[in-house]
């Protein structure tokens, strides 16, 4: 029985008991024993998910696919992959003698706090989505997260579900030679692009450094890649996704038909990491299927409000996730509204630069009426929209209420675009205006 | 008139937008009834910069610039041909590096620059870089304006005797400098993502008429409406104090 630990959760039972959350008890934590996270005894799987993209939903599809197939799993579902969050998770989950009381636990990380706490969780899986730019004020660049993860697995002895088509995250198992390494990877579809304008990574071998050679390209630089000289690229995955049926929001792996929980080839990916982890555990994939099927995706992912025209709100964090937003956005048909809530507070990322990697230009589509601008850069965001030739479409309202009242009263289609700090505060007046 | 700019490792130095200084350039002319030329150079292929009225490079990581170094100076003649005949440049962050003696990486890894000017690059470790808004005042000739950017980077510029610019907040060439990039007649060399161009309308239409200078000498450029550019500024010097 430790003092520190009983205080804690006391914390968060206090806390929790008036309904808030947050992040004081994990501060409470690391502020009274700064080794608190390395003092648990975790239990028999302890998986952690990083990468740029689909962390959360990944991480999430996997505790519930564990869950359905019979384990108790502790999570973070929301997201809270800093080490303050972890450390609160960690609390919350054990007995009063660090002792965390789950048969697995499923711990999606921050891309940077991974290597700081890579060995204090004593993992025994690590899953990689993805590495794209993203808020690189904070990472320095991404060639220093990815180095850095490299380092801590150098002599990780568990298993690395690797996606295979992201030459930046296979980069990983070169280096990890004691690792099991468990790729996934999707084959050729009939939209995968020969060439791409996406593409800002992935560019050269990270063994030769000569430029590798893409025979498709799914989005941005994931596809499949391949180094003429030395190889790198040339992969046996464990799961290889086919098929792709967007008719039926299915695809085909292992010799049978999934469901995806989204219509979308990156939401594929995460469906393919989650059946790499359940394969090699030995587990039953149609636990996963049954997740995919009815998992409801996190608030403000693809959430629907009802203005007086239904409203579509997306987190958008980085050019690809803006990108692949975007893609949906324009396919689906009507005229319509957009609005883009671009604030710049530590999660955001201070620099908003990105949004110049973006493919903005797309937006200059026939059926976009006006884009509205809004949140704490909403000018830099009216900037970069005007030097697309959007000029005629862009207001600047200030005030985010504002503009979420102007997209209820314009009776269109609308659809919004809000970078992370801008995210929950921007639901909270969509659903303010919905009941109006 | 028409202005032709060479777009330098479009491919590969090319960090935090920097892109869209292209795109500031191109429209800004394009509104001025301005032809404008942009040609994209990447590792292996030929181009004489002489021909060109801008030539233009953005940062690149460590890796990217590793790469493109043996490329670059197996331009350097070239490069100080067209110099010789009047071509401007914009350097960014690694381009404005390059163009110096040498750029010594996190790696302790030493970049041998162009050497065309003194100054030269050391970085700091990875945990410690200049990140952040930063203002800075610019006076060319008789004007003096502000302007508004984003720095990232851990090398520190050493030696630099003509600087771009005055910092106003943040660091510029080293941690907590007074001074901010490289300038003469002809270059600019900067640390200034964000990127640099678009919210400062000035030194945009200051590139474009040195620029144009090469083959049209002095020009007059017509007004533009730079409402949304001077908001976006004037939000950031606000927020810095400045």
């Amino acid at each position: 029985m430790d003092i520190r630990l009983s205080i804690v959760k006391l914390a968060h039972k206090i806390l929790a008991s008036q309904g808030r959350g947050g992040s004081f008890p994990g501060q409470l934590a690391l502020m009274m024993d700064k080794d608190f996270i390395r003092r648990f005894t975790m239990p028999e799987q302890v998986i952690l998910v990083t990468g740029t993209n689909g962390k959360t939903t990944t991480s999430n599809l996997i505790a519930e696919s564990l869950r359905k197939a019979g384990l108790t799993v502790l999570n973070n579902h929301r997201g809270d992959n800093l080490n303050v969050g972890i450390a609160a998770l960690l609390a919350t989950g054990s007995d009063s003698s660090y002792h965390i009381q789950a048969d697995a636990a499923v711990i999606e990380v921050d891309e940077l706090t991974v290597y700081r706490q890579f060995d204090a969780l004593k993992p025994t899986g690590l899953v990689v989505t993805n590495f794209f730019r993203d808020q690189l004020d904070r990472a320095g660049e991404m060639e220093t997260i990815i180095r850095k993860i490299m380092e801590v697995t150098e002599n990780f002895t568990g298993d690395l579900y690797l996606n295979g088509d992201d030459p930046n995250v296979l980069r990983i198992a070169d280096n990890a030679k004691k690792a099991r390494i468990h790729l996934f990877s999707m084959a050729k579809l009939k939209d995968s692009m020969i060439t791409t304008d996406e593409a800002s990574e992935g560019k050269f071998c990270p063994r030769c450094g000569k430029p590798l050679h893409y025979d498709y390209f799914q989005y941005s630089h994931i596809g499949r890649f391949l180094c003429p000289y030395d190889g790198f690229g040339s992969i046996t995955p464990e799961i290889l996704v086919k098929d792709v049926s967007y008719t039926n929001q299915s695809f085909e792996a292992e010799g049978r038909v999934f469901h995806s929980y989204i219509n979308a080839v990156y939401a594929i990916y995460n469906c393919a990491a989650v059946l790499c982890v359940m394969k090699n555990l030995g587990l039953d994939l149609s636990c996963a299927d049954d997740v995919f099927r009815h998992y409801q995706l996190k608030e403000g992912r693809n959430e629907t409000f009802a203005l007086s025209q239904p409203c579509v709100i997306n987190l958008f964090k980085n050019p690809t996730g803006a990108n692949e937003v975007m893609k949906d956005i324009l396919s689906r048909p009507g005229r319509k509204n957009l609005c883009i809530v671009l604030n710049d507070n530590d999660q955001d990322g201070h620099d908003v630069s990105w949004i110049w990697d973006a493919h903005f230009e797309r937006l200059n589509d026939p059926e976009v009426n006006e884009i509205l601008c809004t949140g704490q850069r909403a000018y830099d965001m009216a900037l970069r929209l005007k030097y697309e030739g959007l000029k005629d479409r862009i207001k600047v309202i200030e005030s985010t209420e504002e503009a979420v009242h102007y997209l209820n009263t314009a009776n269109l289609n609308s659809y919004v675009m809000a970078t992370y700090t801008a995210l929950h505060s921007t639901r909270a007046l969509l659903r303010k205006e919905a009941g109006k | 008139m028409k202005l032709k700019i060479l777009w330098m490792y479009h491919d590969l130095m090319d960090l935090y937008g920097d892109k869209g200084n292209i795109q500031v350039l191109k429209t800004r002319c394009f509104e001025r009834g301005i032809e404008c030329e942009v040609k994209t150079v990447s590792l292996g292929e030929s181009v004489d910069c002489r021909e060109y009225d801008l030539f233009f490079m953005g940062g690149g990581a460590d890796l990217e610039q590793t790469i493109i170094y043996e490329d670059l100076y197996a331009r350097k003649n070239n490069i100080m041909e067209a110099m010789d005949s009047g071509t401007n440049f914009l350097l960014i962050c690694g381009g404005y590096q390059l163009f110096g003696q040498y750029y010594l990486d996190q790696d302790h890894k030493k970049i041998d620059g162009l050497g065309i000017y003194d100054y030269y690059t050391e970085s700091t470790d990875r945990d410690h870089r200049c990140i952040g808004n930063i203002a800075v005042e610019v006076t060319v000739g008789q004007e003096t304006f502000k302007a508004v950017g984003f720095e990232n980077h851990g090398g520190q510029t050493k030696n630099v005797r003509t600087p771009f610019a005055k910092v106003l907040k943040g660091h510029g060439n080293e941690f907590k400098s007074h001074y901010e990039g490289f300038m003469n007649q002809q270059v600019i060399g900067t640390y200034m993502h964000g990127p640099l161009l678009p919210k400062n309308p000035k030194l945009a239409d200051l590139l474009i008429r040195r620029s144009l200078h090469k083959r049209y000498g002095d020009v007059v450029l017509q007004e533009l409406d730079d409402t949304l550019e001077d908001k976006a500024r004037e939000v950031m010097l606000k927020r810095l104090g400045v």
